[in-house]
């Protein structure tokens, strides 16, 4: 994530210098409008903070009714969105009318639904689809307003990470020298005067750029037409080719066939609740034969990774037919295609626009482990965040069987006089509280806030040190106390 | 001792080894003893060794009335009994198990303690081909071997293979005599060959603190140590610090400039005095261990919770491991109130000899079948309970391995190897899960299912086993349908009867965390075998020994489930609980 990040604070920086101007009805001037957003992390490690404020700008695509595209990336946990007038400089404050992270695309509005800001100006309209080969213009604004517009080529049609880890998508790569000046997230891609893309990260060793593409931006407005928002639908599969002659023959895949072997599965994901095995070899989806590297042929793209069949061609809801093989036996699944959110995994696997869930009591800190908690420790946090909650993340099954729905822990212990000696433990699982059950924070709130009889809690670890003991009434005094210090939350069940 | 004990302040520091220094204590006039082995006992009459408490009881050690000049004391000392200990070694190679590893060669300081002995480092001596000592006064080099070792202590015994040249050359000298622990603040002198010159070196400090430290050999031991401010360098390994005339310390460790200045450890005499105590028997049978993590009873809930008084006594046990002295006997919420009669304080210190130590010295000097008492503190009633005290395996997977050869098992270009410190560094292992069995092995139980724990760790490519690169590093779970709990398990998988039902065909291996299998062809694995063999320059395709972690692997069986002895009812095991009837 944060190499995405230095690519785009340093590199996403463009103003021009030898910019051809465009000759279409729509120029940058007529059809960008500036966005500007602050934004505001929340802090995993002390759940209670949120971070400095920081300011990002980028340019967004104008659509009709005054709707302005853009990436979510421009307005992850932002607190405050503005949009500009491109070259009169006038600012509206916008509210967000559709995000998708994982798709990383974002819709904003003037929050004001009445304002003439955007008179005059020229929405885009979304263009057909590009291919290799095809020559696109990247539009930028000079600081003075004045439009520029950059050509650059496409170089393939493939499939990338946009956003989120894990979650890929379709994405144009093109070649192309962007001059960088005005620190600017996201910019409008063009061809033929019309929107092919919105530029999502710009290497200006390489000089190539990655484009989040039409069609999966058409996709996204599609669905946000009803207002009720489905998103991209995931398989919930992870596969290893069949390029080993010794593989195929054990699996039984026949003669020059391709397919991939399925080598595990999200619990819960689509694949899981077709009845799609780990071991499995998936052949064709949806009609299309899927060769032994993953790819299928697409009608305009050419080879494209199976995913664009489930996440670019079907849509959340449809039923695809999966033919496999299975032990040797050749059959066929339908699948209907379903999006697992983040808050369904046992371990979210991102979290924005809200600050994790967190109890405090007594000095003890409890939270649910997310992986933006691991991922605090840096870019090295598979080998420098605590390592069970690590293994934890990347073995989930144990604890889902269990009955899971969140995997609650100790985070922290502040040193008070309900916590006498137990300052040093940290990153213990929780079991149970009081006896009861802890299979998310809320249990843990509800547990701990009828007392035992002797007023003495009981919390059990799945590891060392398996069990403490806390005062009720020492605690509920410290939890004041901490008030008072500054800690303005002690808890955050939402 | 062990890791898992939180009472252990455990420094992330690296702590340097130094090579060797030597000295010898002696006993007083030890000519007359019959048959050869270090003497401690101050006394004159006999070679008999003090028995029981293992700090010398009457010994005449330092004390703080003795002036500093008499501390620094050496003149009763016969340098020729303090040597040069020269060693070459042969480094083996977990990387390449078959080669037969780097050879190198080193030096560190040993001491005559008696009749052909002489106590040095375990790391002087480690992974040694051949090993010589030369005296002050001698050009000559005196062929020597190791007689006992002790990795996890850092100490070891040598000898001259040939008494006669003991005879001619060490016999009149006065072996040096092991005293007592120093007191703080008191001076002290290192004696020994380190860096810097080729003869004897002396420097003299002050001890600067007394305290349990790790031991950097095993990786994994912790013991008491002595910080002294004496320089200490490279080739002091093994050298006496003396003082007045006595053996107070072997040095053996210390922190590189970059880290901390004047920092110098020594192995202290209580140490050194267990480690003679355990091998007069003839071999040296570890220290044991209680296996159990400890939470003290600091907070006034948790004093209530459990039932105490309020009478700063106690700290509870979080866990005891399975297969440690303490399994099945010692449970969560347990309170151990006294050790060996000694009151255990609410932050797991005792008394003794009106020092407050951790309560684990007492184990610290027990030996193997040794017991201890423990008064406990078990729902609401006073228990007795005797432990019958035995290593702690376990925690040898991320020991570190020294005078070993590497085992593997290498198939048709698959090589197989047990996780341990050795291995997991040479192939500088990174994968979680292979991670976590190496990490957790100890904590989680998880040699109850696999006492080693196989990886694959190297694809020598060849045409059949191209494609199967990507999976090294990785723990296995089954071969050819056959659970792999031991590293003979593979060899028996691919070289016995065992087939996956319907896959005759092929050799299947599963790994742990993995869906996709490996697979070969049987009729053409055999051939490729001998083509990876000859074209890869490996001598030999496996080597298998019984490794001491292998203890374990009869007390649980393939589920991971206990293996009780059959008579269980008469042979309680381990231990014996008393007064059962008011746990009722």
């Amino acid at each position: 994530m944060s190499f995405t990040k230095i690519l785009l604070v340093t590199v996403f920086c463009f103003g021009l210098s030898a910019p051809s101007l465009s000759a279409q009805d729509s120029s940058p001037e007529n059809s960008i409008v500036r966005v500007n957003a602050t934004l505001q992390s929340y802090s995993f490690l002390r759940p209670w903070e949120k971070g400095a404020p920081t300011p990002r700008r980028g340019l967004g695509a104008l659509l009709s009714d005054n709707r302005v595209l853009i990436t979510a990336e421009m307005c992850v946990n932002s607190t405050f969105l503005e949009l500009e007038h491109p070259s009169s400089g006038a600012r509206v404050p916008a509210k967000i009318a559709g995000m998708d992270y994982e798709a990383n695309l974002a819709v904003l509005e003037p929050a004001n639904s009445d304002t003439d800001v955007f008179k005059g100006l020229t929405p885009l309209e979304l263009g057909s689809s590009t291919k290799a080969g095809d020559k696109l213009d990247v539009w930028q604004i000079e600081d003075n307003g004045d439009g520029v517009s950059t050509e650059v080529e496409v170089l393939r049609v493939t499939v990338g990470r946009y956003f989120i880890p894990d979650s890929v998508f379709m994405m144009y790569q093109v070649k192309g020298s962007l001059q960088s000046r005005v620190n600017s997230f996201t910019l409008p891609v063009i061809k033929g005067g019309k929107l092919a893309g919105m530029l999502l990260s710009y290497s200006s060793k390489e000089q190539t750029a990655n484009i989040l593409p039409t069609p999966i931006i058409e996709k996204f407005l599609a669905d946000l037409e009803d207002g009720d928002y489905k998103g991209f639908p995931n398989l919930g599969i992870s596969f290893s080719q069949t390029l080993d002659e010794t593989l195929r023959d054990f699996v039984g895949i026949k003669g020059k066939d391709g397919g991939i072997f399925v080598r595990n599965i999200a619990k819960e994901g689509s694949a899981d609740k077709a009845g799609i095995k780990k071991g499995d070899v998936i052949l064709s989806i949806d009609g299309h034969p899927i060769d032994s590297r993953g790819n299928y042929e697409h009608a305009e793209y050419g080879k494209l990774s199976f995913s664009h069949i489930v996440r670019g061609d079907a849509q959340t809801g449809d039923v695809v037919k999966v033919e496999v093989i299975r032990d040797g036996e050749p059959m066929s699944i339908d699948v209907e295609l379903a999006r697992k959110l983040p808050e369904n995994y046992l371990i979210d696997p991102y979290m924005f626009d809200r600050g994790p869930k967190y109890l405090i009591f007594g000095g003890l800190i409890f939270q649910e482990l997310t992986l933006p908690y691991l991922q605090s420790w840096g870019d090295e946090w598979p080998n420098r965040a605590p390592f069970k909650l690590v293994h934890a993340n990347a073995n989930p099954e144990p604890f889902e069987e269990e009955g899971r729905e969140k995997l609650v822990f100790l985070s922290n212990v502040l040193k008070t006089p309900s916590t006498l000696g137990y300052e040093s433990i940290n990153s213990a699982i929780i079991t149970d509280v009081n006896g009861q059950t802890v299979k998310n924070i809320k249990d843990l709130a509800r547990a701990i806030s009828t007392p035992p009889a002797d007023g003495i809690h009981v919390i059990e670890f799945s590891d060392f040190p398996k069990i403490i003991y806390v005062d009720d009434r020492a605690s509920k005094v410290v939890n004041q106390q901490l008030t008072n210090y500054g800690i303005g939350q002690l808890q955050r069940l939402e | 001792m062990k890791a898992l004990n939180p009472f252990f302040f455990r420094s992330t520091l690296i702590v340097s080894l130094l090579l060797a220094a030597n000295t010898a204590s002696v006993l007083a006039q030890t000519t007359s003893a019959p048959a050869p082995g270090p003497r401690l006992a101050p006394a004159t009459e006999t070679p008999v060794l003090v028995p029981g408490p293992i700090t010398p009881p009457t010994a005449p050690s330092a004390d703080v009335t003795i002036p500093e000049s008499q501390q620094a004391d050496i003149s009763e000392i016969d340098f020729d009994a303090i040597v040069r200990v020269e060693v070459d070694t042969k480094q083996p190679n977990f990387r390449v198990p078959w080669n037969i590893g780097g050879m190198g060669s080193g030096n560190g300081t040993g001491f005559l303690i008696g009749p052909n002995r002489f106590l040095t480092n375990a790391h002087v001596v480690s992974n040694s081909r051949l090993i010589y000592i030369k005296k002050v006064s001698d050009p000559k080099p005196y062929k020597a071997r190791v007689v006992n070792v002790a990795h996890d202590c850092d100490l070891a015994l040598l000898e001259l293979e040939s008494d006669t040249e003991f005879d001619s050359a060490f016999k009149d000298l006065t072996p040096l005599y092991i005293g007592g622990l120093p007191k703080l603040n008191t001076t002290v002198v290192a004696v020994g060959y380190p860096i810097g010159g080729e003869r004897i070196s002396v420097t003299r400090g002050v001890v600067s603190r007394i305290d349990f430290r790790a031991y950097s050999h095993s990786s994994v031991d912790n013991h008491l140590a002595i910080q002294v401010d004496a320089a200490i360098n490279p080739g002091n390994s093994g050298g006496p610090v003396l003082q007045n005339n006595q053996v107070v310390g072997v040095a053996f460790q210390g922190y590189s400039g970059s880290v901390a200045q004047n920092t110098g450890y020594m192995i202290p005499v209580p140490v050194i005095e267990r480690f003679l105590k355990d091998v007069e028997d003839g071999s040296y049978d570890h220290y044991v261990d209680i296996a159990t993590s400890l939470l003290n009873i600091l907070n006034p809930a948790q004093r209530r919770a459990l039932g105490l008084p309020n009478d700063g006594i106690g700290v509870m046990v979080a866990v005891a491991d399975a297969s440690g002295s303490a399994g099945g006997i010692l449970e969560t919420k347990d309170v151990l109130l006294s050790i060996d009669g000694h009151p255990i304080a609410s932050d797991g210190f005792i008394e003794i000899e009106g020092e407050r130590v951790d309560l684990n010295e007492v184990i610290e000097r027990k030996f193997a079948g040794d017991t201890v008492d423990l008064e406990i503190w078990r729902d609401g009633s006073r228990k007795e309970i005797v432990l019958e005290l035995k290593r702690f395996i376990p925690y040898l997977i991320q020991a570190s391995q020294y005078d070993k050869l590497p085992n593997f098992v290498l198939y048709a270009g698959l090589q197989f190897q047990p996780l341990d410190r050795n291995m997991m560094a040479a192939h500088s292992v990174t994968d979680l899960e292979t991670r976590y069995f190496y990490n957790y092995y100890s904590q989680d139980e998880l040699y109850r299912e696999r006492p080693q724990v196989i990886a694959l760790t190297e694809v020598l490519p060849d045409t059949t086993n191209t494609h199967l690169q990507p999976y090294v590093h990785k723990v296995v779970d089954e071969i050819n349908g056959k659970k792999i709990r031991l590293l003979q398990d593979v060899f028996d998988a691919f070289h016995g009867d065992f087939h996956e039902e319907g896959h005759e065909d092929y050799h299947v291996v599963r790994l742990i965390g993995e869906g996709r299998p490996l697979v070969l062809k049987r009729k053409e694995s055999a051939i490729a075998h001998e083509r990876v063999k000859a074209k890869y320059n490996v001598g030999f395709d496996h080597f298998i020994e019984e490794p001491e972690i292998l203890q374990l692997k009869d007390l649980f069986d393939e589920d991971g489930e206990e293996i009780n002895p059959e008579k269980e009812e008469e042979e309680t095991p381990a231990a014996e609980v008393e007064e059962e009837k008011k746990a009722a």
